[in-house]
C-alpha cells in the first residue's frame, strides 16, 4: 500500500534527473549573482566557509541540499556548510543555545514564529547595507513577504521558504463520494460533503473526511485563518488578545464539533502521512507539503483555496533566512551572497517547483519554466493564486514567546480532549497576556 | 576518625597528598558539574531569563508563585505521581512473580533470566521507537494481540487518556528485569532452614510465601521501591521519543518539563524551579534509602 | 543479607550465570505435574512478554515497506529483505555515530572506572584528615541526579567552549560516586593479611593499588565497568542537548533523528536503524555473562 519511501539517495538521483530535464526545457543554469563589490575577494584557493543551519527533511531537505550544492559549485570563493538542525522549533532552540556558547551559525533559517525572538535580543544582523552591496532588487520580492521581516524600516529576515495554508483533497475519494472535482467553496458546503467522505471499518473510522494536526505540527497556524473566516482573531498587532471573543470561540467550537459532534474529522500526529496513506480525504496543510505529497501520493490530489465562512481568510507562514549579528563583519557580505542566491528568481523557481513553497520573487511567475510548470501542475498554480489574498499573522502566534505552542496546546485540548472551548480559550488568553508582557516591554526599549 | 589541628604526622601528611592525587580530580569534577549547578539552579529560580538576553532580571519568588499556582504544573506533578506509583507497583509485583518463577529449578531458566534482563541494557531511545511501531492502532503488534481477545486498540499515543499508560508500559517493560534480578538475589539469601521449619509445622505453599519469603524479601522490596521511584523520576528518553510530552501535556513529567522549560521554551527561571523541586523530591527519597542502607550495612 | 545497592548489583551479575541450582521455593519441594506445567507456561509467558517486542524489532527490520504496514501484521517476514539495512545505513552517517559512541563510551567509562578505583582505594585504605567529611561530599553527589544539573552544566560547558565537542559530552559525566562506593565496599572484603604483607614488603600505596588490590577486585571492577559502559552507550539527554551537528551525534541521538527525519513512513528502515544501536549491547551482554563467570571462577584470591 505504501510504496512511497525512497531512500535519500534515490530521491536525490531522481531529482537531479528532473533538474536536467528542466535545463533542457530552456532553463539556463542559475546565474550567479554579482560578486560582492568593494570587498576584497578572498583568494579563490582559500574559500570562505559559512555555516548554514536549516530545518528541512525529506523531499524539501533534498531540494535545499541541492540549492546549497548549486551555490557551492558556482561560488569558488564561498563554501556553505549546510547543517540540518531538526524542526523549526529545534533549529531555533539550537540557535539560542549556540548563541550562549558562541557557536552560532553564520546564517540560519528561522521560522515565522522564531525570528522575532532573535530580533528582540539583537541577535540578527541588519541587512540593508548588505542587500545594497549585493545589489538585491528588493522591489522584486513579494511585498507582503519581504515586509514581514522589516522592523522600523530595517530588513532582518529575508523570505526563503514561505508558505500559506492550502486545502488539499484526494480526488479518488472525491469521485467515489460523487463530489464535484473542486474544493468546497464554504465550510457549510463541506459540512454537507464530509459525511459522504467518511469510510468506516466496523465501529472504527478508517478514513476521515478531514484531519487536525497536533500542536507540534502547527495547528495554531492552520486554525488562525479559520478564526478569521469566522470573523475572530487571536490578537491585535498591539498584543491585545482576542481569544475569548465570541467569534474566535465560535470558530473553536466548530473545530471541536468536527471531531466530537459531527465525527467526520479526527486529530492526527502526521497529517501528511495520513493524507498520503488515504486515511483522510482532505486536509488543510502548508503549500510546503506539496512536494512531498506529489512525490509520494499514489492518487490524484487537488488543491483549493481555503473554504470561507463569513469571510475568506488565509495567512502567510513558513521560514526565512537571517544572518546572525555575531557573524564577523568580513563574513557578512558572503553570507548575504548566499541569502540573495537562495531567494533569487532562478533558485526560487527550482525551490518552489520541488517543494511547493511560494516563489518569493515576483519575476519568477513570468519565467517560462514557471508558466510551463503551472500548466503541468495546476495544483501549484492554485496556491500561488491564493498568495495575494493572504494577510500577515496575529502577534499572539508569531511575536509572543511560545505563542504558537500555547495556542496549539489549547487547540489540542479542544480537538483531542474535547474540553470546553470558552474555558480553554480563556486560559490560553491569560497565558498569552502574561507571556506577552516582557515582549511589550522589550519592544518599548528597543523600538521606543 | 580525623586528626584535628596541626598535630598531623608526616605519614598522614604523605597520605593526604596521595589522597588528593587519587580523589582530587573526581571531587573537582563534582564541584564543577554537580555542586555548582545546584547553587546556580537556586539562583536561576529567582530570575527571569530567556537564555539569550544579556541581563537576567531578578524576580524574587515570582517563578515559584507562577509554577505553584498554575494548573499545568499541577497536572505535571500528577503525571509524575501516576507514572511513579504505577511503575513501582507494576515493576514490583510483576518482577516478584517472575523472580519466584525464575528462582525454581526449571529447564531453560537461565536463558529466560537473560531474556528478561536484556531490556534493561537497551537504549531507551531505540526501545521507545520500537514501541511506537508496536502501539500503532492500525498495523501495530498490540492491536493484533488485543484483536485476539476481541478488544479494539486505543489510539495509544494520541489519546490523552492512553498516552501515559503507554509510556508506563514501556518503562515497566524496560525495568522489570532489574527488579527480577534483585528479587532473585534476595530469594537466594533466604536461609532454606526457615522454609523447612514451616514445612515441619505443616505450613503450605501460601504459608511459606507469607511467613518466610515475604519477610525475607522485605529489605529487598524496600530497596527496590526506592530505586524504582528514583528511576521513574528520571525517566526521559522514552517520553521524549514516544510522545514528546504530549498529547497536550498528558505525558509531561517533572523531568520532561524541566527539559522543555530549559531547552525548548527557554525559561531558565522556571527550569530552575523545576530542577529544585525535582532535587528536593529525589533528595528526600535518597535520604530514606541511605539511612536504611546504612543501618543494614553496619548490621552486616 | 543482600540489601545495599552495590552488593545487589554484584550479586546480580553473578546471579545471572549461576547454574540452575536446586533451590527451595515457596511453592514446595517437589512439583506435581500440574505445578510443573504451570511453571513452564509461566516461563513461556515471561519470554513472550519481554521477548516479543525485541522479536518485533528484529523481524520488522527484515520486512518490505508493504509488509511492514500489512494488516494484520505478519509474524514472520513473508518476503524477507535485507534492503532496509543499507537504506538505514545510508540515510544517516552511522559509521560516524558508531565512532562517536565508541569514543564517548570508552573515555566516559574509562574515566569512571579510573576514578572509582582510585577514590575507593583512598577511602578504604588511606588515613588522612577530613576523610569522613570528604566521604560525605561524595555521598552528597550520589543524591544529585544528572537531570537536575543539565541547565547550569550546559551554560558551563558553553563557557568552556565545549559545546558540540567530545570533551563536552564526556567530561561533565566523568566523575563517579556510585562506583567508588561499590568498589570501596568490595575492597573492605579483601583479606587483610595480603595487604599487610604487601606493606611489610615496603610496597607503596600506588604499587599496592596496581598490583594487589586491582587484580584482587577484578570481578567487581569488571561488573562496574560493564554497567558504566552500557549506561554511557545508551545515554540520551545530555548528548541530545550538548551536540548540534550530525557529525557529533552518538547512536541513540542518531536513531532519534533518523526517526524524526525519515518520519514514520518506513518502519522497516527505522527498525534496522534501532538494531544498529542495540546490537552491540546485546553482543556485549552475551559475551559479558561468560566473562564475569570466568572472572569469578578464576578467583580473585588466586590472582
Amino acid at each position: 500500500m505504501l510504496e512511497k519511501t525512497l531512500s535519500r539517495r534515490t530521491l536525490l538521483k531522481g531529482m537531479t534527473a528532473g533538474v536536467g530535464v528542466m535545463a533542457l526545457a530552456g532553463c539556463a543554469a542559475p546565474v550567479a549573482p554579482a560578486a560582492p563589490q568593494g570587498q576584497a575577494a578572498a583568494p579563490a584557493a582559500q574559500a570562505l566557509t559559512l555555516v548554514l543551519w536549516s530545518s528541512f527533511t525529506g523531499k524539501n531537505g533534498e531540494a535545499e541540499t541541492e540549492v546549497v550544492r548549486r551555490f557551492n559549485e558556482s561560488h569558488s570563493d564561498i563554501q556553505i556548510d549546510y547543517q540540518f538542525q531538526g524542526s523549526y522549533e529545534e533549529t531555533a532552540q539550537k540557535v539560542t543555545a549556540a548563541l550562549q556558547a558562541g557557536t552560532a551559525p553564520d546564517i540560519s533559517l528561522l521560522s515565522d514564529v522564531w525570528w522575532f525572538k532573535f530580533y528582540l535580543n539583537r541577535a540578527l544582523a541588519p541587512l540593508d547595507d548588505l542587500l545594497e552591496a549585493e545589489q538585491v532588487d528588493l522591489a522584486d520580492y513579494q511585498d507582503s513577504l519581504i515586509n514581514e521581516g522589516v522592523r522600523q524600516g530595517v530588513h532582518y529576515w529575508i523570505p526563503f521558504a514561505r508558505s500559506t495554508p492550502l486545502f488539499y483533497y484526494n480526488k479518488e475519494k472525491w469521485a467515489a463520494a460523487g463530489l464535484p472535482d473542486r474544493g468546497p467553496k464554504t465550510w457549510d458546503e463541506f459540512m454537507e460533503w464530509a459525511p459522504t467522505l467518511v469510510e468506516m471499518e466496523g465501529s472504527e473510522m478508517k478514513t476521515a473526511a478531514f484531519s487536525h494536526p497536533d500542536g507540534a505540527s502547527y495547528i495554531a497556524w492552520l486554525f488562525q485563518p479559520v478564526t478569521w473566516q469566522w470573523g475572530g482573531k487571536y490578537s491585535d498587532p498591539d498584543f491585545t488578545m482576542h481569544m475569548t471573543d465570541e467569534l474566535t470561540v465560535a470558530a473553536g467550537q466548530f473545530y471541536k464539533d468536527t471531531v466530537h459532534t459531527y465525527k467526520w474529522a479526527r486529530p492526527t500526529k502526521d497529517m501528511g502521512a495520513d493524507f498520503i496513506g488515504g486515511l483522510t480525504a482532505a486536509a488543510m496543510m502548508s503549500t510546503g507539503s506539496m512536494g512531498g505529497i506529489k512525490a509520494n501520493a499514489q492518487f490524484e490530489f487537488g488543491t483549493a483555496f481555503l473554504p470561507e465562512k463569513d469571510n475568506f481568510g488565509c495567512c502567510t507562514g513558513g521560514a526565512g533566512l537571517a544572518i546572525l549579528a555575531r557573524t564577523p563583519a568580513e563574513k557578512q557580505p558572503a553570507a548575504m551572497t548566499y541569502v540573495a542566491f537562495a531567494s533569487s528568481p532562478e533558485i526560487q523557481s527550482f525551490w518552489a517547483q520541488n517543494t511547493g513553497y511560494m516563489p518569493v520573487r515576483k519575476s519568477v511567475l513570468d519565467l517560462p519554466e514557471m508558466q510551463a510548470y503551472f500548466e503541468e501542475f495546476p495544483q501549484f498554480k492554485t496556491a500561488v493564486e491564493q498568495l495575494p489574498l493572504t494577510q500577515p499573522q496575529d502577534s499572539a502566534r508569531v511575536f509572543v514567546p511560545n505563542g504558537d505552542q500555547i495556542i496549539g496546546k489549547g487547540l489540542e485540548r479542544i480537538t483531542v480532549q474535547s474540553e470546553e472551548v470558552a474555558t480553554v480559550f480563556a486560559e490560553v488568553q491569560a497565558t498569552l497576556e502574561s507571556e506577552a508582557q516582557p515582549v511589550v516591554e522589550a519592544l518599548r526599549a528597543i523600538e521606543g | 576518625m580525623t586528626t584535628k589541628g596541626n598535630r598531623v604526622s608526616p605519614a598522614e601528611r604523605r597520605e593526604w597528598w596521595l589522597f588528593l592525587l587519587l580523589v582530587g580530580p573526581n571531587l573537582a569534577l563534582f564541584a564543577i558539574f554537580t555542586y555548582w549547578p545546584l547553587v546556580y539552579n537556586g539562583y536561576l529560580s529567582f530570575v527571569k531569563w530567556d537564555m539569550l538576553a544579556p541581563v537576567k532580571i531578578w524576580v524574587g519568588l515570582e517563578n515559584y508563585r507562577f509554577l505553584f499556582t498554575q494548573a499545568e504544573f499541577r497536572l505535571i506533578m500528577l503525571n509524575t505521581l501516576i507514572f511513579t506509583i504505577a511503575s513501582v507497583v507494576l515493576t514490583g509485583s510483576i518482577g516478584l512473580a517472575m523472580a519466584l518463577l525464575l528462582n525454581q529449578a526449571l529447564r531453560g531458566r537461565d536463558a529466560v533470566r537473560s531474556i528478561v534482563f536484556s531490556p534493561v541494557m537497551l537504549s531507551g531511545a531505540a526501545i521507545g521507537i520500537v514501541w511506537i511501531y508496536i502501539f500503532d492502532p492500525r498495523y501495530g503488534l498490540l492491536d493484533m494481540l488485543l484483536g485476539f481477545v476481541g478488544l479494539d486498540s486505543p489510539n495509544w499515543l494520541l489519546d490523552t487518556a492512553w498516552a501515559l499508560p503507554a509510556v508506563i508500559i514501556v518503562h515497566v517493560w524496560k525495568t522489570v528485569g532489574y527488579a527480577v534480578v534483585i528479587y532473585i538475589a534476595g530469594l537466594q539469601a533466604i536461609p532454606r532452614e526457615l522454609y523447612e521449619a514451616v514445612v515441619v509445622d505443616g505450613g503450605g505453599a501460601w504459608a511459606r510465601f507469607l511467613h518466610v519469603t515475604l519477610p525475607g524479601l522485605s529489605p529487598v522490596i524496600f530497596f527496590l521501591i526506592l530505586t524504582t521511584v528514583l528511576a521513574s523520576f528520571q525517566a526521559f528518553d522514552i517520553i521524549k521519543v514516544m510522545t514528546n510530552g504530549g498529547p497536550v501535556n498528558a505525558t509531561t513529567t517533572l523531568v520532561f518539563y524541566l527539559y522543555e522549560q530549559g531547552f525548548v521554551a527557554f525559561n531558565a527561571g522556571r527550569a530552575g524551579v523545576a530542577s529544585i523541586v525535582l532535587f528536593v523530591l529525589m533528595f528526600m527519597f535518597t535520604l530514606v534509602q541511605m539511612r536504611y542502607e546504612e543501618r543494614n550495612v553496619h548490621y552486616a | 543479607m543482600t540489601t545495599s545497592s552495590p552488593e545487589v548489583l554484584r550479586e546480580t551479575t553473578q546471579e545471572l550465570q549461576r547454574p540452575a541450582a536446586t533451590s527451595i521455593t515457596w511453592v514446595g519441594h517437589r512439583h506435581g505435574l500440574v505445578g510443573r506445567i504451570a511453571a513452564y507456561v509461566g516461563l513461556v509467558l515471561c519470554v513472550l512478554l519481554i521477548g516479543l517486542p525485541v522479536y518485533w524489532m528484529i523481524t520488522g527490520a527484515f520486512k518490505t515497506p508493504q509488509e511492514v504496514y500489512a494488516i494484520p501484521p505478519t509474524w514472520i517476514p513473508l518476503q524477507p529483505t535485507l534492503a532496509n539495512f543499507p537504506k538505514a545505513w545510508n540515510s544517516a552517517p552511522f559509521e560516524r555515530y558508531y565512532l562517536n559512541s565508541l569514543i564517548v563510551t570508552i573515555f566516559g567509562s574509562g574515566f569512571e572506572v579510573f576514578f572509582a578505583v582510585t577514590s575507593a582505594y583512598a577511602f578504604a585504605f588511606l588515613r588522612f584528615p577530613g576523610k569522613s567529611f570528604v566521604f560525605l561530599l561524595l555521598l552528597a553527589a550520589l543524591m544529585v541526579p544528572a537531570q537536575v544539573t543539565i541547565l547550569p552544566n550546559y551554560l558551563t560547558v558553553a563557557r568552556f567552549g565545549w559545546i558540540n565537542t567530545y570533551q563536552g559530552i564526556i567530561i561533565p559525566g566523568a566523575s563517579v560516586a556510585y562506583g567508588a562506593f561499590l568498589l570501596r565496599q568490595y575492597y573492605r572484603t579483601l583479606p587483610r593479611e595480603i595487604m599487610d604483607a604487601a606493606h611489610v614488603d615496603g610496597a607503596s600505596h600506588l604499587r599496592i593499588l596496581l598490583s594487589v588490590v586491582t587484580p584482587l577486585s577484578k570481578p567487581a571492577i569488571v561488573s562496574f565497568a560493564l554497567l558504566s559502559i552500557v549506561a554511557k552507550w545508551n545515554e540520551f539527554l545530555w548528548p541530545l542537548i550538548v551536540t548540534n551537528t550530525k557529525d557529533m551525534r552518538v547512536l541513540p541521538i542518531g536513531i532519534y533523528w533518523l526517526m524524526v527525519e525519515e518520519g514514520t513512513i518506513d518502519w522497516g528502515v527505522v527498525m534496522a536503524g534501532t538494531l544498529f544501536v542495540v546490537l552491540p549491547v546485546l553482543i556485549v551482554f552475551l559475551y559479558a555473562q561468560r566473562y564475569i563467570v570466568d572472572g569469578i571462577a578464576a578467583g580473585a584470591v588466586k590472582g
